[in-house]
């Protein structure tokens, strides 16, 4: 760890020293170069420095610090070199002038040598292979080997030999092949390379694709009149400045923000505007050979903005596939997603699922706002909004900035499904609300019943009955031949009339056969049919609310089928299979049966317990009627 | 005869009380509560217990309840049961029982065929009302011997549930008493039961293999 810093701390005195040593030639009596060059340059080559030791205060094990620091040491020695040989051309040389000014005209390779390095060692500080130390070693000896004959070609000052030409050409190559070969390496990691890697290696690219722009801008200032120093310095900034800082936040900070996205376009803008150029370019070439040139450069401006844009779009998705492939397949897999949903081909609450496995987020949850509920989101949830209000959350099992980022883009593509499903949550909780507020409510009215049933038969009937008993006491001490007699006699058989009406209305608020069981109940239910009926019930233990609904749908739908269907027999099963209590009536009547009141004020009943009812009368073959209810016991 | 009566509703008993009394009953002990009932009738052992179906402690089937461990304490011990309404949960094992009668509240009313049904549970056979006994005969699967009966069986088969003699359903059903004897042997045919010269004892027989 503190090898690194010390590393830094001993290129930042050399650095300083160069810089010294530049400042006394440029404004001591030699006053090398225009007085505002020790400044700019030194600046430019100062950020690459101070990066070089945030990286190695930040991220002490990493030599990209280290690396970053050599970065503008080197420069800071070549170009003290440069000053130093400079100075033997004023009026006050400086000791061993001449000399060094021969040394520092092939001093330019060693420029690259912090570069190399940091893209041998970028981003994780190790090198890609055994093999890759050979090109780090190369990099030197061909910077050296590149210095030596191209100083020693200055040196001569006579006609270049072929030997020494060839030795110039082997030397440039193999400095050049060295520079391409560290460069490679970085394709290499990309390749192999796990999310971050590949992430940190994207600012890299930013940064280096900032190098052709910045080059490009030069040139056009260059065409535009701007002296020529102009285009080293924009190249210098992209060399000293840009890639350097690209390099730090990619070792720091490396979701800072959406790299992927700002190379994306960055590169599909400028392929896009290299293609509009081109076409404007070939378009007035060939049509200025048939019409004057307005019209030619007007046909070129027309035909490029044809072009314009559907070129974009498809350089956009080709980059976007290259550059960023796992943004593009998440977001095209939630695309596809939602236009299933859209097509009724998926459910809208898999959306959690398909935004896991999008977004490679096991963790994540889809928090939907309940209705009625605060919805408290964790802190660093995504807020799931719809117009201006926030109907949910989306927690990050694994949160970085750059995951988050994605989170938010995915949010947005998927709000159809997330909005879908939170309104059937809505209607699902609505529905269970009512279900159960139902439930209650007939739990209440069958208590109801239970209680007025008791109530006239404990009651009412009892009372009559006593009643009855007296006067039956008081007609005994008559003489049977009076008329009081006869007509207590009477009033006696109008109060059993009355208790059997009182037993009927009981039964009708509540069947006590019940008592004795379903089974028991029917059977004594098909008793009073005057059609046959095959009855087949086993002995069932459900509960009260579902029991009382079959025993009146079925003593309905026999009703029925006496009054219309014309049948000669009707066959009834009831049977209990995974805590559902079904019955099925049938007849072998006309059929044909229409939903009247009977039928619906039945449905209802059915419903009230959370049944099912249905019936099937096609004309012509029999009627069968289904009752099918949920019994939890 | 003496007699106990478990009722909880007192306007139903003393109703009752009074009308047995005047027709030269004695009501040696009344309950209003299944508990009290038992110890009563232990205590002092009845002619005849006439029993309400509901009663307190629950109000279901106390009544029921306290009949069948009285049964189970003293096999031959009359009893005849009381209801509002037809149910037949906990009396079904005693229905095919001699000195058992199971009637609907209302019968009471009719006081001479209420104190006939009284002497003939007394006398060890069984006063069952129609109603129960329908319920009771409904045949319960397809196969039940009993869905082979015919309506006019049935009829016969109440009543001869109800203790009535073959000269009795006759008279009742306005047939030759020839007709109802070629009625019951069809029936004990259908019913697969050998026939035997007591009549209660098949009545019993059919009721019993009815509950199986």
């Amino acid at each position: 760890m503190l090898r690194r810093r010390r590393s830094v701390a001993a290129a930042t005195v050399v650095f300083v020293a160069a810089a010294v040593v530049r400042a006394a030639l440029a404004y001591g009596p030699a006053s090398v170069g225009q007085p505002a060059d020790w400044p700019i340059t030194t600046a430019l080559l100062l950020p690459a420095l101070l990066l070089g030791w945030l990286v190695a205060v930040r991220a002490p094990a990493s030599p990209i610090g280290p690396a970053l620091a050599l970065t503008a040491t080197v420069p800071a020695l070549v170009f003290a070199i440069e000053d130093w040989g400079t100075s033997a051309r004023t009026s006050s040389p400086w000791p061993l002038a001449s000399v060094v000014d021969k040394v520092s005209v092939g001093a330019w390779p060693w420029l690259f040598l912090g570069f190399v390095t940091l893209v041998l060692l970028f981003p994780d500080g190790l090198l890609p292979g055994r093999h890759w130390r050979w090109i780090w070693v190369a990099m030197p000896v061909s910077a050296a080997l590149v210095n030596f004959v191209v100083s020693r070609e200055d040196a001569a000052r006579t006609e270049t030999t072929p030997a020494r030409a060839v030795l110039i050409v082997i030397a440039l190559a193999a400095f050049l092949a060295t520079l391409l070969a560290s460069a490679s390496s970085l394709v290499v990691r990309y390749r192999r390379g796990d999310q971050l890697t590949r992430q940190r290696l994207r600012w890299l690219m930013a940064a280096a694709v900032a190098v052709p722009i910045l080059l490009g801008l030069s040139w056009l200032a260059i065409a535009l009149g701007a002296p020529g120093t102009l285009a080293y310095t924009w190249f210098l900034i992209a060399m000293l400045v840009l890639v350097p800082g690209a390099i730090t936040v990619a070792i720091l900070r490396h979701d800072l923000f959406d790299i992927d996205r700002l190379l994306g376009a960055t590169v599909s803008w400028l392929v896009t505007t290299l293609i509009s150029a081109g076409v404007f370019a070939a378009v007035v070439t060939t049509a200025g050979g048939f019409f004057p040139d307005r019209v030619g450069v007007t046909t070129a401006a027309f035909v490029t903005a044809l072009l314009l844009l559907p070129v974009y779009h498809w350089i956009h998705r080709t980059v976007g596939r290259l550059v960023d492939p796992d943004r593009t397949v998440a977001l095209a897999r939630i695309r596809d997603f939602v236009r299933r949903v859209r097509d009724g081909e998926a459910e809208p609450e898999q959306i959690e699922a398909v935004l896991r496995s999008a977004l490679d987020d096991p963790g994540l949850r889809v928090l939907l706002h309940r209705p009625g509920s605060e919805l408290e989101p964790p802190a660093g949830a995504i807020p799931l909004q719809t117009g201006d209000s926030v109907v949910g959350a989306l927690v990050l099992g694994t949160t970085s900035a750059r995951r988050v980022r994605r989170a938010r883009e995915a949010v947005v593509e998927a709000r159809l499904p997330i909005e879908v499903s939170r309104l059937q949550l809505e209607l699902r909780e609505a529905l269970a609300e009512v279900r159960t507020s139902r439930a209650r409510l007939m739990d209440e009215v069958t208590a109801e019943r239970q209680r007025l049933e008791r109530d006239l038969h404990d009651g009412a009937q009892q009372r009559l009955i006593a009643i009855g008993m007296r006067l039956r006491s008081v007609q005994y001490q008559l003489e049977p031949g009076v008329p009081a007699y006869r007509e207590l006699d009477e009033v006696v058989e109008t109060l059993e009339d009355t208790v059997a009406e009182l037993r009927r209305i009981a039964h009708g608020v509540r069947p006590s056969r019940l008592d004795d069981g379903l089974a028991v109940a029917l059977r004594q239910l098909v008793a009073d049919s005057t059609l046959p009926v095959d009855l087949v019930v086993p002995e069932l233990d459900v509960g009260e609310s579902a029991a009382t609904t079959v025993y009146f749908t079925v003593g309905e739908a026999i009703a029925n089928a006496l009054k219309h269907s014309r049948a000669t027999r009707i066959s009834i099963s009831v049977g209990l299979t995974d805590q559902v209590l079904r019955a099925v009536v049938r007849d072998d009547g006309v059929g044909g049966a229409r939903e009247g009141f009977g039928l619906t004020s039945l449905r209802d009943r059915v419903a009230s317990v959370g049944g099912e009812f249905t019936v099937d009368s096609p004309p012509g073959s029999g009627t069968s009627i289904t009752v099918e209810i949920p019994c939890a016991s | 005869m003496r007699i106990v009566i478990g009722e909880d509703s007192a306007l139903f008993r003393e109703g009752l009380s009074r009308l047995l009394t005047e027709n030269g009953h004695d009501v040696i002990g009344t309950a209003n509560s299944a508990d009290e009932l038992v110890d009563v009738v232990r205590a002092v052992d009845p002619d005849l217990t006439i029993i309400d179906v509901r009663m307190p402690p629950t109000m279901t089937d106390d009544g029921a309840r306290a009949a069948v461990i009285l049964r189970a304490e003293s096999p031959a011990r009359p009893i005849l049961m009381l209801s509002q309404h037809i149910e037949t949960r906990h009396v079904v094992g005693l229905v095919g029982t001699g000195g058992f009668g199971y009637l609907l509240k209302d019968r009471v009313l009719r006081v001479g065929d209420f104190l006939d049904a009284m002497r003939r549970v007394v006398d060890g056979g069984s006063a069952l009302d129609p109603a129960i006994v329908a319920a009771l005969v409904t045949p319960t699967r397809i196969d039940d011997p009993v869905a082979a009966l015919s309506a006019r069986e049935r009829e016969v088969l109440a009543l001869v549930a109800e203790g009535r003699s073959n000269s009795a359903i006759a008279a009742q059903l306005v047939l030759a008493e020839r007709t109802v004897e070629s009625h019951m042997r069809s029936i004990f045919q259908k019913l697969r039961i050998d026939e035997a010269p007591d009549t209660h004892r098949r009545v019993l027989a059919v009721l019993t293999q009815l509950r199986q």
